[in-house]
């Protein structure tokens, strides 16, 4: 199974806290530092008038960060859009490292102090690929493995479960549901 | 399975799969260097894949210009646009028709190759952003797996085929324009005699001559339905347009043939093609539109070419093929009909069904608006109106010019139970056709040549009006508002009751965005007339702009007169010092916010541009000048209103004098007031030099002087004198521009 366009959504603690609009100036001032790593930060656009869309809408060259408004639900979802190196292992744990830190760096934006919480006890994984990982019995059988190591060395053995839902006309996705849900930063300290 | 050309293999039409192959192919021989990057541009462009704002590798983040380090390793995708950057995709949607299965694999395309967003444009098409060039080639076999093409989507060919998209169901058509429409799209797509143009070529369909949704009078060609009785038979045919056309300089199309045949139109289309590739303009890309061409022969001479063209060419039996199923082309309904009566009606459905609805001529049925804020929807969004589609229309729904989709053949006793559904799905907003639908271009967002924020402008228009539309008063609420990011006119700010287009202004050094107001377009009558530009505010006080102009309306029109007509009444003096308050711009100290654009916190000009002394006497010099072309060239409009056509050409002229002298005296203080040495001087130092060409445009702007200079109208008639005035607005806005960049690299020999 080719893993390459993958991406990691966690969700928003209290979304009636924040605007949607205040991450418009916090995501520009990220492209005027280039903050994330090993990222080209090109634009920001502001989808907020769209139901269930990518809401502010950050553009890298190498995958997209989003305020993402998908199932009426406020996250920060990142995807990768080309290829990486690595096992598929590897390339697991480096999105969900990258998904990570913009999580953090969005928690410390001073425009957002005290409003904005990830929520860690609920990540979704989705495959924006139909071609290589069709949302299908077969990709979920052949993902769970996967999955299984990242997320026990996030949360621990035993401590999490993972659900896939059938629905062919949707990306492949998967929530992992965690025990509890612990600091942004501390899931980055597990993966380092 | 390794690739969807491998997948979809048996589902694409083979002729679309060659197409998709033979342009991967191109795009690998680019990467090798051995395909020239103009001629790629050129293959890309007529498959869809457009170029992009920042693809150049530069973009100014507010405080300064950052290169973008793509990884392309100097592969470029055109001239100064790099390969790795993200594009534009244009999908090709004939007539608007598209069926749930097609809006399905929309949906999954934006989400995998794009924002997760559809966008849909002003010519019925749809358009994806931020795509990777190198996912197109399986992006158009995934579309032509499901029947769609964006061959001939963009580059110099014949556009997407537009039409009303009541067509079929609407009260006043004379007949059903869509199974002509289909046919024209298919039998010009590719065709060898449509592969030689200077410029882009649209057409367009219309059901009937007094409503607007075919609009047909601003594009190259176009057809409204008429019949006559011969031989007292029935007969079908189109009255026919030429040479009609929106963009920097509008003209209003002309008429070729007062019926013209149904068998007549595809071997007039193509002897029409064949005339426009031969003797259209080539070279200068800025008169290279047909409308030009036209203008420059004449239409009556024009038509004789064509006929004459038409006559030679080689029987084809597409031409006719199609005729015998055309006055039975049908569409499906998924219910029976029923009509609206007693069904228990959901909060908010009143109003939706007031401007969203229409009642189809067949009893029992009606066409539905989905309105979508900006022209945007989200790939989830389109799944679930797929879904909403084929439970109450069947395959029956078209996009729409106004950045809408359309229903038809809703049962109408199903209205209330889809106004729910599109409630759920957050498609239900009303107020389609109305203010509160502002139709906007994609400007400063994606495009490369938007110069202020237009979707930015309409989105707070648009929010503005929508929490007060209830209490708006009728007569406003039927006005039309369209929002160019420039001249170009992308976003039809010309046949808007209110227009703007973006500009832009340096005030002490600090650059300002701004929309130019445009007012008395008419929509109506299939864009009967064309709206002119009144005066240019800075972008942020357009919306109290908007209020006294709707609010005066509403005040002072007389026995229910339209916009246009109240426009007229009033006096374009009168009407402009509605607002002219409103150009000034405040201070940078004391109004930081008018120099950023709307939805965009960047500061719109370049903080770090200094100001030397000597400039700083130049510029205020210049300024001074430009201000007086501006007042000449308002004042051409006020001739214009009172039909003293020569008298707007002179002052038309003149403005544009007085702005080029304006730039000499930058270099040249004491430059002669006659027009002989302005006109050298300025050819001497801004054209030959290129310091007035416009990074897209070229020496465009420069040609309307010289033109009106090396040959003066030897007759005035309404058609151009008005487009001498708009000309003469346009050399002014880049003289604006020009001087922008001329101080802009000043800097950094001052420093």
């Amino acid at each position: 199974m080719e893993l390459q366009r993958l991406g990691f959504k966690l969700f928003v603690d209290d979304p009636a806290k924040v605007a949607l609009e205040n991450f418009v100036p916090i995501f520009h001032s990220w492209i005027q530092k280039q903050i994330i790593e090993e990222h080209l930060l090109i634009d920001v656009h502001n989808y907020g008038h769209v139901r269930q869309g990518p809401g502010v809408l950050l553009v890298a060259h190498q995958g997209n960060f989003s305020m993402d408004l998908g199932g009426d639900r406020l996250g920060l979802f990142y995807y990768r859009k080309r290829d990486i190196d690595g096992s598929s292992l590897e390339r697991l744990t480096t999105i969900l490292k990258t998904t990570l830190r913009a999580c953090t760096l969005l928690e410390a934006a001073p425009e957002l102090a005290g409003k904005l919480r990830f929520k860690t006890d609920e990540i979704l994984i989705v495959a924006n690929d139909r071609l290589h990982t069709p949302n299908e019995s077969a990709t979920y059988q052949a993902f769970k493995p996967l999955l299984s190591q990242l997320f026990a060395e996030l949360f621990g053995e035993g401590t999490f479960t993972t659900e896939w839902r059938e629905d062919d006309r949707e990306r492949f996705a998967v929530t992992v549901s965690a025990n509890q849900s612990v600091e942004v930063g501390q899931l980055i300290e597990r993966l380092s | 399975m390794t690739s969807w050309k491998e997948k979809l293999s048996d589902k694409m039409d083979p002729e679309i799969g060659r197409e998709a192959d033979i342009y991967e192919t191109q795009m690998e021989l680019r990467k090798q260097g051995r395909l020239d990057e103009k001629i790629f541009a050129e293959t890309r462009l007529r498959r869809g894949v457009y170029g992009q704002r920042y693809d150049n590798g530069q973009r100014h983040d507010g405080i300064r210009s950052q290169e973008l380090e793509f990884p392309s390793d100097g592969v470029t995708k055109g001239p100064e646009t790099v390969w790795d950057a993200p594009g534009m995709q244009r999908i090709k949607i004939p007539y608007g028709g598209v069926t749930p299965e097609q809006m399905e694999a929309l949906a999954d395309l934006a989400e995998e190759y794009s924002d997760g967003i559809l966008h849909v444009t002003t010519r019925q098409d749809f358009q994806l952003h931020f795509v990777h060039i190198d996912d197109t080639p399986e992006l158009m076999r995934r579309l032509a797996a499901v029947g769609i093409t964006t061959r001939e989507a963009c580059g110099n060919s014949v556009r997407n085929v537009t039409a009303c998209p009541l067509a079929g169901v609407c009260r006043d058509e004379v007949f059903d324009v869509t199974p002509y429409a289909k046919s024209c799209s298919q039998f010009l797509l590719g065709h060898p005699d449509v592969q030689d143009f200077g410029r882009k070529f649209k057409i367009a369909f219309s059901g009937c001559k007094e409503h607007p949704c075919g609009l047909i009078t601003m594009h190259d060609m176009g057809g409204i339905a008429v019949k006559r009785i011969e031989d007292g038979q029935e007969k079908r045919g189109f009255e026919l347009y030429v040479g009609g056309g929106l963009g920097a300089v509008p003209h209003q199309a002309k008429l070729f043939d007062p019926f013209l045949p149904e068998e007549d139109l595809l071997p007039t289309a193509q002897a029409m093609s064949r005339v426009f590739a031969r003797l259209g303009e080539k070279t200068n890309r800025a008169r290279a539109r047909i409308k030009f061409l036209v203008a420059k022969l004449g239409v009556e001479e024009f038509r004789r070419l064509v006929l004459e063209e038409r006559d030679k060419l080689k029987e084809d039996s597409r031409w006719k093929d199609y005729l015998e199923e055309a006055p039975l082309y049908q569409e499906t309904p998924v219910k029976e009909a029923a009509p609206l009566n007693g069904q228990q009606r959901p909060e908010g459905f009143e109003e939706w069904y007031d401007t969203n609805v229409y009642r189809q001529r067949q009893p029992g049925y009606a066409a539905a608006s989905v309105t979508l804020p900006l022209g945007d929807l989200s790939a989830w969004q389109m799944r679930e109106l797929a879904d909403i589609t084929r439970q109450f229309a069947g395959e029956n729904i078209r996009t729409t010019v106004e950045q809408n989709m359309m229903l038809r053949w809703v049962s109408e006793a199903d209205l209330p139970d889809l106004y729910q559904e599109l409630k759920r799905v957050g498609l239900s907003d009303p107020g389609a056709g109305s203010i509160v639908d502002v139709t906007a271009c994609p400007g400063t967002d994606t495009c490369k040549l938007g110069i202020s924020s237009s979707r930015g402008l309409a989105n707070e228009i648009r929010k503005s009006l929508a929490t007060k539309f209830v209490e708006i008063d009728e007569a406003v609420k039927g006005l039309r508002i369209k929002i160019s990011g420039c001249f170009n006119s992308c976003g039809q700010h010309h046949i808007a009751d209110i227009g703007f287009y973006g500009t832009s202004r340096t005030i002490n050094s600090h650059k300002v965005p701004h929309f130019q107001v445009v007012l008395g377009g008419q929509w109506t009558e299939n864009a009967a007339a064309y709206g002119l530009a009144m005066g240019s505010v800075p972008a942020k006080s357009i919306p109290k702009v908007l209020d006294r102009l709707t609010e005066r309306f509403v005040q002072f029109r007389q026995n229910g007169e339209s916009f246009q007509t109240f426009v007229s009444t009033v006096g374009k003096r009168e009407m402009r010092s509605m607002f002219e308050d409103l150009m000034k711009v405040p201070s940078y100290e004391q109004a930081p916010s008018f120099y950023a654009d709307w939805g965009d916190p960047r500061e719109f000009s370049i903080g770090d541009m200094g100001t030397g002394e000597c400039a700083g006497e130049v510029v205020s010099l210049i300024e001074f000048d430009m201000a007086a072309a501006e007042r000449i060239v308002f004042e051409a409009q006020l001739k214009l209103e009172d039909e003293d056509y020569p008298g707007a050409d002179k002052l038309g002229y003149e403005a544009m004098l007085e702005a080029a002298a304006a730039l000499i005296k930058t270099e040249f203080l004491d430059v002669p007031n006659n027009p002989e040495t302005i006109v050298t001087e300025f050819r001497r130092r801004f054209y030959d030099t290129k310091l007035f060409y416009d990074k897209y445009a070229g020496g465009k702007f420069a040609n309307y002087l010289f033109r009106r200079y090396e040959s003066p109208p030897t007759e005035h008639s309404r058609d151009t004198s008005h487009r001498l005035v708009e000309e003469a607005q346009l050399f002014i806005e880049a003289a604006h521009a020009c001087r922008e960049r001329i101080a802009e690299a000043m800097v950094p020999l001052q420093a």
